[in-house]
Formats: C-alpha cells, structure tokens, sequence
C-alpha cells in the first residue's frame, strides 16, 4: 500500500548524476552530542543517504536530471538533526528545489522530503490521515521528540527501506477500504509540474524589479494575504493539522458530485464521454481500461460524436466502473466523462446508438440461437427483429467480424465463430445469471 | 594600478606610435578607476564585479583590435602592451581560437569552478538556447558570446 513504487520506478527511468560537493560542514552551533567525533551512546546520527525520497511532481518532467548532493547539507525541518540534502531542477523552466526534510521523518509520514505530502497519493497529511482514520499524536520537541525519531529509525533499519514507519506502519494495506478509494478518487491522476514554478518576485511586487526579462522569478500578482492558502508552513503541513491546502481539498472533495447509478436495474451500460476528435482515443484503450471491473458486452464508439457506450454483461461491473472512473479516468492525458447509458429499451429499436450489428454470415437470418433454458427468465425482449437491438440481458457478442479481418466474410464462405477468435477476451457469448 | 606605475615599472620606453594609443587607454584607465569606485548598493553580489569585466574586454579588444585585425601599430607596441599588463594577454590567447573569437571572459569558460564541470551559460551558441530566453551569465552579465 504505502511503497515507494512510483519513486523506484522513477529511479530507474532518471539517468542521475550525483555530484559529490564537498561543502564544508559548518556547525551550526549543535549540541556537543551532535558532533560527529564524539560518541555517545544515545547520540543523535547524522543522517547520509544516497537517494532522496521524491514524489513524481517534485522530480518534474524531466528524465534527464542533475542532481547535487550535499552530505549533511542542510538540517531537517522537524527533528533537527543534520542530514544529506539533495538539489535540482525539476525541468525547464522550474526553480531549484532541495529536500527539506530527513530520510526517516519522510518515512515516518509517508511523504515527499521535498513537498511533504504523501507519497502515495500526493495529498497532503491531514487529508491522508482524515480518510484513512490515522491519529497520531508524535512528539514535537526536545528530547521527546528526539527520542522518538530515534527509535523509529530503529526500527526502520530492521525493514527494506522501502515501507513507512509511524501510525502508517500499524494499519493495513486495505486497497480497498473506503478510505482507500476516497483518496485515490480526490488525488491528481497526472504530476502537477505548476508547483515547482519559480516564486513570485518580491521586487516586482514592490515594483522596483530591475532586472525584466531576466530575472528567474516570476512577475505575477502576488496572492491575496488574506487567502489562508498564502499562511502554510512546514511543519503544520508535516503534523496534518491546520494545514489550508487540505482544508479546501476536503471542502472540494465534500462538494464533488458523485454519480447515482439509475433505479432500473436492467441498465448496464455506460456512456463515456470526451473522447475528443476521431481516433485520439480508440476502442482499445476504452477496452483496455473498462476490461478491469468486468466483462464487456459490447463497446461502441462513435469517433464523430466523441464519446463511447460501454455495456457491461452485470450490472455490478457497470457500477463498479462508474463508481471507480467518475471523475477519474484519464486516457492518453484526457479527462474523459462518465454517465450512465439511457437503456436501450427505451431508445427505440432503431439501433441509433451507432453501429448496427451486423448479421452472421451464412447462418439464417433469424434470431441468435439461444437455447430457451438458458434464457434469463423475466427479460422481456424489445423488439423482433434480432440484429438491431440485441435484448438487453442477453449477450450476443459483437458477432460482426472487424473490418481489418476483411475477406472472410465477403464471400460468406467461412463462418464466424465469436469464440473462435482469440481477439475476443474471455468473451463467449455467455448468457447472464439473473440477479 | 595607473597606466604611469605600469610604465615606470616594466622600466622601457614605450615605441613608436605609444602616443597614438595612450589617450583611449588612459579613457579605458579612467573608467575603470569609476568601476571601481562605484557604489554597490542597489546592485546585486554578482553585479557588482560586471563593469570591471567589461572594461577589461574592451580595453584588450582594442588593443588587439589594432593589432590583428587593422594592423595599425606595430609588433613591438604591442608587445610592450602585453609586457606591461595593460592588455589581458590569456584572454587575447583565446581569442586567436576558433569558437572563442569573442569570449568575455577567462571565468566563464573556467570549468572546474561549476558544479558539473561546465562552462558558463553565456558560452552556449544561441541556436542551442531558446529563443525566448534572456539570459545574463552571473560571472560578468555577458549576455551570450558564442554566436
């Protein structure tokens, strides 16, 4: 649940050239048991580390990055002690970020060194906390403090390095608790490289700025003072409490629409929405991604319209994926729109819902043979005619063969057998159980 | 240091055509001596050296302009112009080399003084840059001198 998945994979994809500075570590007026030299059984350790603990929007979108490290370069805003500070540019155009916290308080967290939120879903701690019903109340000073960060780094060494510590540590890897899946429905799906836009100039504010096109920060309108999201420090947002941005993050979150699936339950399609202009996004990657809350009956796209129907062979599927990609789903960087379909019933047996489907060559142009036990009871079937409107609970697979295997069905010589084709997953033209 | 200690302490008499030249050095001598002089207030750490830089380009490039490239005075003035240190000879070293025809200066092609052994922004052709970007290298505010 809480691993560093994404930052791993991260590593592997960013070609990274540590530069080794040897700064001259000054002291910074620490206690005599924060020398290095000096040992003390219950001393403070100076923490170095190889690689820093980012989330994917601090890294920026760059692949190719240079990184500086600076061993014990900086001290960690929370416990204070020294630790190995990296620093870089997330991409063009960004300002220089640096990590700011240690190795062991991002892992007790879960969070960013640099951005300190959460790693997982990039939300920020209180948020994190709120939903997933985590209280922990660590200590914040001295020597409790010290002691504590101590111990957890403890028993952090006794692990892969790759799982948090803390109250994170002590509840399970649910991925399907509810509040599991409120956080995954309120995070970004895509990085937000915005945040790493260099700071607003405060010369330009004071309208003395000198240095015009030059200058490397950004000659914008400052925020309002008043906004409480211009009052945010670090070491609020670490503890998860009176933190703005996850106050107006929980206050958007309450405020979303959610989407009620319809009262007639013999509805299972979807109506997707968005697709953009023809062949941005084609039935593959509908496919590919509806394919994952169960089986498809049939997926229609209307590359004109934009937009898509999806028919589910259960009704659990269809709402299943509605509940999961409302709001959410994003294919090749679009925010697609989620509805439920109108039942075909009602559109008429027109067929006007796009593709018609097209009969079976050389069988007799009568109904699709489904043996009368194996009907599902209590479906009464729209219409008469077989091809135009398939009834809703009974599977007919989309029998038509695909344009790009043409020549089979030209002549009528050979039969098309749906489940037959290996291109067809797991879809046999199975009759649904009632429920 | 004035033109006058210069002269008196490489201990020769200048050559033929000194004359023609002493007046812009001294121009150049002058405005350095205001560089110097500035007040830094206002300007910024790194700003504060940048006319210095500049003088000092300038002031080589005329002489060696004359040299090499009008060939106005003679082998020897010149000669006695590097003698002196009135001219940053290192500097003109570079210039004589393809691509740095018109580096500002030694410190921006100094790569063992950058993080990732580099050189300076200012060293990178314009075509290599974006077009939109205006750019001030931080050792001596030159604003791109590799074409």
């Amino acid at each position: 649940m809480f691993s560093y998945s994404e930052t791993s994979i991260r590593i592997a994809q960013i070609i990274l050239f540590l530069v080794f500075i040897s700064i001259w570590v000054k002291q910074r007026g620490f206690k005599m048991s924060m020398s290095m030299s000096s040992y003390n059984y219950n001393r403070k350790t100076w923490e170095d580390s190889e690689f820093p603990i980012l989330c994917e929007t601090c890294l920026g979108n760059n692949p190719y990055m240079r990184m500086v490290k600076d061993k014990f370069g900086a001290e960690c805003k929370i416990c204070e002690r020294p630790f190995t500070c990296f620093r870089w540019q997330p991409g063009k155009g960004a300002r220089y970020k640096k990590t700011e916290l240690c190795q062991t308080c991002a892992k007790i967290k879960n969070v960013c060194q640099t951005c300190m939120f959460d790693l997982e879903f990039g939300l920020p701690v209180q948020v994190r906390d709120h939903a997933l019903q985590i209280t922990d109340d660590l200590p914040k000073e001295g020597v409790n403090r010290d002691y504590f960060v101590q111990n957890q780094e403890r028993m952090l060494s006794h692990t892969d390095g790759t799982t948090p510590g803390g109250a994170l540590a002590n509840i399970g890897t649910d991925t399907t608790s509810a509040g599991y899946e409120y956080l995954k429905r309120i995070a970004r799906t895509t990085p937000y490289y915005k945040r790493n836009a260099p700071h607003i100039c405060s010369f330009f504010v004071k309208g003395e700025c000198k240095r015009g096109e030059e200058c490397p920060y950004r000659h914008e309108k400052p925020t309002d003072p008043d906004d409480p999201l211009s009052n945010q420090n670090m070491r609020d947002r670490y503890y998860g409490n009176n933190d703005p941005v996850a106050e107006k993050i929980l206050n958007r979150a309450k405020a979303m629409p959610s989407l009620q699936p319809p009262d007639d339950k013999s509805v299972t399609t979807l109506y997707v929405g968005g697709l953009g202009p023809d062949g941005t996004i084609n039935e593959k990657d509908l496919r590919d991604f509806f394919y994952q809350y169960g089986e498809i009956r049939t997926l229609n796209v209307l590359g004109v319209k934009g937009c898509a129907f999806v028919t589910y062979t259960t009704r659990e599927s269809a709402e299943m994926a509605a509940e999961r990609s409302f709001n959410r789903i994003n294919i090749k960087n679009r925010r697609l729109t989620i509805r439920w379909g109108i039942p075909q019933a009602q559109k008429g047996a027109t067929g006007s819902e796009g593709r018609p489907i097209n009969p079976v060559p050389s069988l007799p142009t009568t109904s699709f043979p489904v043996p009368e036990s194996l009907r599902p009871t209590g479906v009464k079937r729209p219409s008469d005619s077989p091809f135009v409107a398939p009834p809703s609970k009974l599977v007919v697979p989309s029998v038509a063969p695909k344009a790009g295997r043409g020549g089979d069905d030209a002549g009528g010589s050979r039969i098309y057998y749906p489940s037959q084709d290996p291109q067809r997953l797991g879809a046999k033209g199975d009759v649904l159980e009632e429920d | 240091m004035s033109i006058a200690t210069k002269l008196r302490r490489i201990r020769k008499t200048p050559p033929e055509g000194w004359d023609l030249i002493e007046p812009t050095l001294e121009e150049f001598e002058a405005k350095m001596r205001e560089a110097e002089t500035d007040p830094h207030e206002g300007k910024r750490k790194t700003e504060t050296l940048w006319p210095v830089f500049r003088i000092h380009h300038q002031r080589s490039r005329y002489v060696y302009d004359l040299y090499y490239k009008k060939e106005a005075i003679s082998k020897e003035l010149y000669q006695f112009c590097l003698d002196a240190k009135l001219i940053d000879g290192q500097l003109i070293a570079k210039w004589k080399k393809q691509g740095f025809e018109n580096l500002c200066c030694l410190r921006c092609i100094q790569t063992r003084d950058t993080n990732f052994g580099t050189n300076c922004i200012c060293r990178v052709p314009k075509s290599k840059l974006d077009a939109e970007r205006v750019i001030e290298c931080v050792h001596c505010g030159c604003r791109g001198c590799s074409g």
